[in-house]
């Protein structure tokens, strides 16, 4: 075992972490607010990858990250730590989902019909540059319908189930306390479904989507068509002391079924927190290709949960960064050793060459 | 505490379940206020639990039926007990909020307690209206982006 130490790294480090903050300036509550308001999906990536459902928190996260997902994931994670759990929440199921954007891909008659919701699907992107000379970027207003939406749709997986489209399969009764949670338990292979779901939910988003693309690409068996996509808003259940059941409010989630055609119809799932499709849609593509009898390591669980974590991924990475100095004098002093090892023995190869040289001499003379 | 079934009207035609809940979404300044004013005539109070924490919150998959974890939620919760009255009062917002945690306490020990009734309904009936508004111009908004697909 080693230590390195760094002489007179107390001040640097410290006038480091300054340089740091100095540039990203003063952090006061009115960019908090500024960034909460103006950039709801990048919270949403953020609270999804962070496990944790708080935008005031998140936006805090980025500011002092100055823009660092990675950072602020990890910002967000250790806050995590700080509080007690104080509750299980009854579960959602679809039908409880306030649902503002609900699409099939796979499917145009859907029960409850199409509907588009908050999207860029069908738009131009283009820049307005406008805004950079002082003319503001006003969207147009929604023209609203006469009447609502309903505030909940049918779920299409169910319908497909009563059409003996896809296995119905039976429904497992776990209560809420029980059901497998990997920020108590280690991540085991083969995983249960409940941790690779709650794995996925909190993914990196880069990472599943490199993983999923692969698949969809071709590297896996699975050719996805969107089943059916969702942003909603899905209430948080609490129970009241007198045993009361009641909602402490509501949270955005994405949620996706993917369908592709093997031997028979069979879907993948994928939900998180936050309005995220990317995310949702490459995630249930890497449900589905898990499922799959596939040599291609986006198909293997392991690789696939082990590989998307992005607290891990990023700290691993980063690490690399730190003195490794001892480490690396190791290996250096380790391959000076072969080297001269190997000239130790060429050269000892060559002494006897050497002393049958002159026999050799001699014959030629 | 006196366990109750939730479909039981509880005050007015408000069952307890939807007390909370129109409790919990309800403007943060408005239910305060409410809290403040029924605070006056309730008696004293002695502060159980306020303090935040985290909710898990598990959601079923619509492929398999099998529940997963999809993250947790942070939550604002308090419980009060106000010994006077022999009630209890509860109340849990996700967010920070403590005090919007505390007002719910305050307004379900008051409605356990049968104080000040009428206030009470007044403003469960003026945030329930605000809330279906809000939820109805949205639903609208949705509803405007309503497509037929047609195959040719």
């Amino acid at each position: 075992m080693a230590y390195v130490a760094t002489r007179g790294g107390e001040r640097a480090i410290e006038q480091s972490e300054r340089f740091y903050r100095g540039d990203l300036g003063i952090i006061t509550r009115e960019r908090v607010d500024a960034m909460r308001e103006g950039l709801p999906y990048l919270i949403d990536r953020l609270m999804g990858e962070a496990s944790l459902y708080e935008p005031d928190l998140a936006a805090l996260a980025l500011a002092q990250a100055g823009g660092d997902l990675y950072e602020a994931v990890l910002l967000l994670r250790a806050y995590r730590t700080t509080q007690p759990r104080l509750a299980v929440a009854e579960p959602v199921t679809q039908p409880d989902l306030f649902t503002v954007r609900r699409i099939s891909a796979a499917f145009k008659d859907i029960p409850g019909g199409q509907i588009l919701g908050p999207t860029l699907d069908y738009s131009h992107r283009l820049l307005q540059v406008g805004v950079l000379n002082g003319q503001n970027y006003e969207p147009p207003a929604v023209e609203p319908a006469k009447e609502p939406a309903p505030a909940t749709q049918p779920s299409l997986a169910a319908w497909q189930k009563a059409q003996g489209l896809i296995p119905d399969h039976p429904a497992q009764t776990v209560p809420p306390e029980d059901i497998p949670d990997v920020t108590r338990e280690p991540l085991l292979f083969p995983t249960s479904r409940a941790h690779k779901l709650q794995s996925l939910a909190r993914a990196d988003t880069g990472g599943t989507l490199a993983l999923g693309y692969s698949t969809m690409r071709g590297y896996g068996s699975v050719h996805p068509t969107v089943n059916e996509l969702r942003l909603a808003e899905a209430p948080v259940r609490m129970r009241h002391p007198r045993g009361t059941i009641f909602s402490a409010g509501r949270v955005r989630i994405s949620q996706t079924e993917v369908i592709s055609k093997a031997r028979e119809l069979e879907l993948g799932f994928a939900a998180t927190f936050g309005w995220n499709e990317v995310k949702v849609i490459a995630a249930a593509t890497l449900d589905l290709a898990s499922n799959q009898p596939n040599p291609h390591p986006a198909s293997n669980e392991e690789f696939v949960l082990y590989h998307t974590e992005p607290v891990e991924g990023s700290g691993f990475c980063i690490h690399f960064k730190l003195p490794h100095y001892v480490t690396f004098q190791s290996s250096l002093d380790a391959l000076r050793r072969v080297k001269t090892d190997q000239q130790e023995a060429a050269i000892a190869k060559a002494k006897p060459e050497t002393e049958m040289q002159p026999e050799e001499d001699e014959v030629l003379l | 505490m006196t366990d109750l079934k939730d479909s039981e009207p509880l005050i007015g035609s408000y069952s307890h379940g939807e007390t909370l809940s129109i409790m919990a979404a309800s403007r943060p300044a408005r239910i305060k206020a409410c809290a403040e004013a029924l605070l006056d005539g309730l008696g004293d109070v002695d502060v159980l639990v306020n303090r935040t924490g985290l909710a898990m919150l598990p959601m079923v998959d619509t492929v398999r039926d099998t529940a997963f974890h999809l993250g947790e939620v942070l939550l604002a919760e308090a419980h009060i007990r106000v010994p006077e009255r022999n009630v209890e009062g509860y109340g849990a917002v996700i967010g920070r909020d403590l005090e919007h945690a505390m007002a719910i306490a305050v307004i379900d020990a008051a409605i356990a307690a049968e104080h000040s009734g009428e206030l009470v309904l007044e403003f469960l009936d003026s945030e329930k209206a605000h809330q279906e508004e809000g939820d109805r111009e949205r639903l609208r908004k949705v509803e405007a982006t309503r497509v037929q697909m047609e195959t040719f």
